[in-house]
């Protein structure tokens, strides 16, 4: 059950709810993974494939994809301005809070996650099938541009929120806040140069937001960790980070949909581009 | 260097085929990982079985070398959580290094990877394909070393 004390409660939605609204003509469900090949191995009936990397990002420019692009891969998929588009995927749903960051970059603002993603789904046993769904093309109108400045931080702004003292959210793990180690627990080294954080950060892992079973955590739970804890004010505004934009989606979508922070940006250059950069000032502790 | 004959044939295949048969045949490959583990009643001169810190889940690697033709066989055991592309290439190695000679093992160059998988599908993230033939050398190298070692007792 989605707890209704979150801000937007609408923005989370049950695999039962989905296992309910697969043939909803108006829904489009994504599947969005970290595992490359995941999504080819078994899927919710129905469900689209969204890569990160292939669909989302510019092939050769660190950046996402032009307003172009991102109009045709919609319409490809059936997804026309006013779809509902409901995302998933593995990890405890990292991607799926990706892509769906993602798509509110080009101003789609009907999204949702499905609480507890692909594993929860799996976990309950439900029914996954290797089709690929065909749709009829969508009509999407581009927007002008994307809408960066709403919900993406840059360099230099995660630099003046530092200099400002403030609030960073650092949502790697500790040991990678502390500059103990330069890659992701289980995870290979991904070409960082420094370790540590941008001074003044605060550490909140990203795990801290979620149950067991992948699902997110309640809202007083939630309230507690990153009011109580962390010291984030209604009003603040937040910048959080990761290594390169991912894990601090899902810290995005926490602050934004579950407690209803109105001024969270995801600076998704993260510490792959502070950690190399010549000068960038680097807090350990 | 030449890749190994039994190797060679799965790249030569799957540089054939198109994108997503290449899928396909990763997934197929990928399902059949979980057969790559030790049957029942099977000896190994080396087992082992570790999670290391950069890597999702445990993965275990078991030696056996004929002493006649000193072919290896290798088995391989992993936790649910490995990657897919990493499965797959567990079955791939398995299958692709069976019989070679520990020298040979050790000789195999790593960047047949790509014409297996395809660039798109290697990336930053997905680094633990080479996890697999760097563990097997591993275990190769140590008991290559102790080999040595008892000759000189």
């Amino acid at each position: 059950m989605i707890d209704k004390n979150y801000a937007h409660p609408d923005a989370l939605v049950t695999t039962q709810w989905v296992s309910e609204h697969l043939s909803d003509p108006e829904l489009r469900v994504i599947e969005s993974n970290e595992d490359i090949l995941l999504y080819d191995t078994g899927h919710i009936q129905g469900a689209v494939h969204i890569d990160w990397r292939a669909d989302l990002q510019d092939e050769v420019i660190r950046d996402y994809i032009t307003v172009e692009r991102f109009s045709a891969l919609c319409e490809k998929h059936g997804i026309s301005n006013d779809t509902t588009v409901v995302f998933y995927g593995d990890k405890s749903n990292w991607w799926a809070c990706y892509a769906l960051w993602v798509f509110r970059l080009f101003g789609h603002t009907k999204v949702k996650i499905m609480d507890g993603g692909r594993e929860k789904w799996i976990a309950e046993g439900r029914h996954l099938t290797r089709a690929v769904p065909q749709f009829a093309h969508g009509h999407y109108a581009q927007i002008e541009k994307r809408r960066d400045e709403e919900i993406r931080a840059f360099y230099d702004q995660a630099l003046a929120q530092s200099r400002g003292a403030r609030p960073l959210i650092d949502v790697r793990s500790p040991a990678e806040f502390r500059g103990e180690v330069t890659h992701m627990p289980e995870y290979p080294q991904e070409g960082v140069l420094r370790g540590g954080h941008i001074p003044g950060a605060a550490s909140v892992p990203w795990k801290m937001a979620v149950n067991e079973d992948a699902t997110f955590k309640s809202h007083e739970e939630l309230r507690a960790i990153y009011e109580d804890g962390a010291g984030l004010k209604r009003g603040d505004d937040v910048v959080a980070y990761c290594r390169i934009g991912e894990r601090s989606s899902h810290t995005w979508f926490v602050l934004t949909y579950l407690l209803g922070f109105e001024n969270v940006r995801n600076y998704d250059g993260s510490w792959t581009e502070w950690g190399n950069r010549v000068g960038a000032p680097i807090e350990k502790s | 260097m030449p890749y190994p004959a039994k190797l060679n044939q799965i790249i030569e295949l799957f540089e054939t085929l198109p994108n997503s048969e290449k899928r396909e045949a990763l997934i197929s490959y990928a399902d059949s990982a979980m057969r790559q583990g030790p049957k029942d009643g099977e000896t190994f001169d080396l087992e082992d079985v570790r999670k290391d810190e950069e890597c999702t889940d445990s993965v275990g690697v078991f030696l056996k070398i004929s002493p006649s033709s000193r072919g290896c066989t290798f088995r391989v055991t992993l936790g649910p959580h490995v990657q897919t592309l990493t499965k797959a290439m567990t079955s791939i190695l398995c299958k692709g290094l069976d019989g070679l000679t520990p020298e040979e093992v050790i000789e195999v160059p790593a960047d047949f990877v790509p014409r297996i998988v395809g660039a798109d599908l290697v990336r930053q993230r997905s680094q633990t394909v080479y996890y697999i033939l760097t563990r097997m050398k591993s275990i190769t190298k140590v008991w290559m070393n102790r080999q040595r070692s008892a000759q000189h007792v």
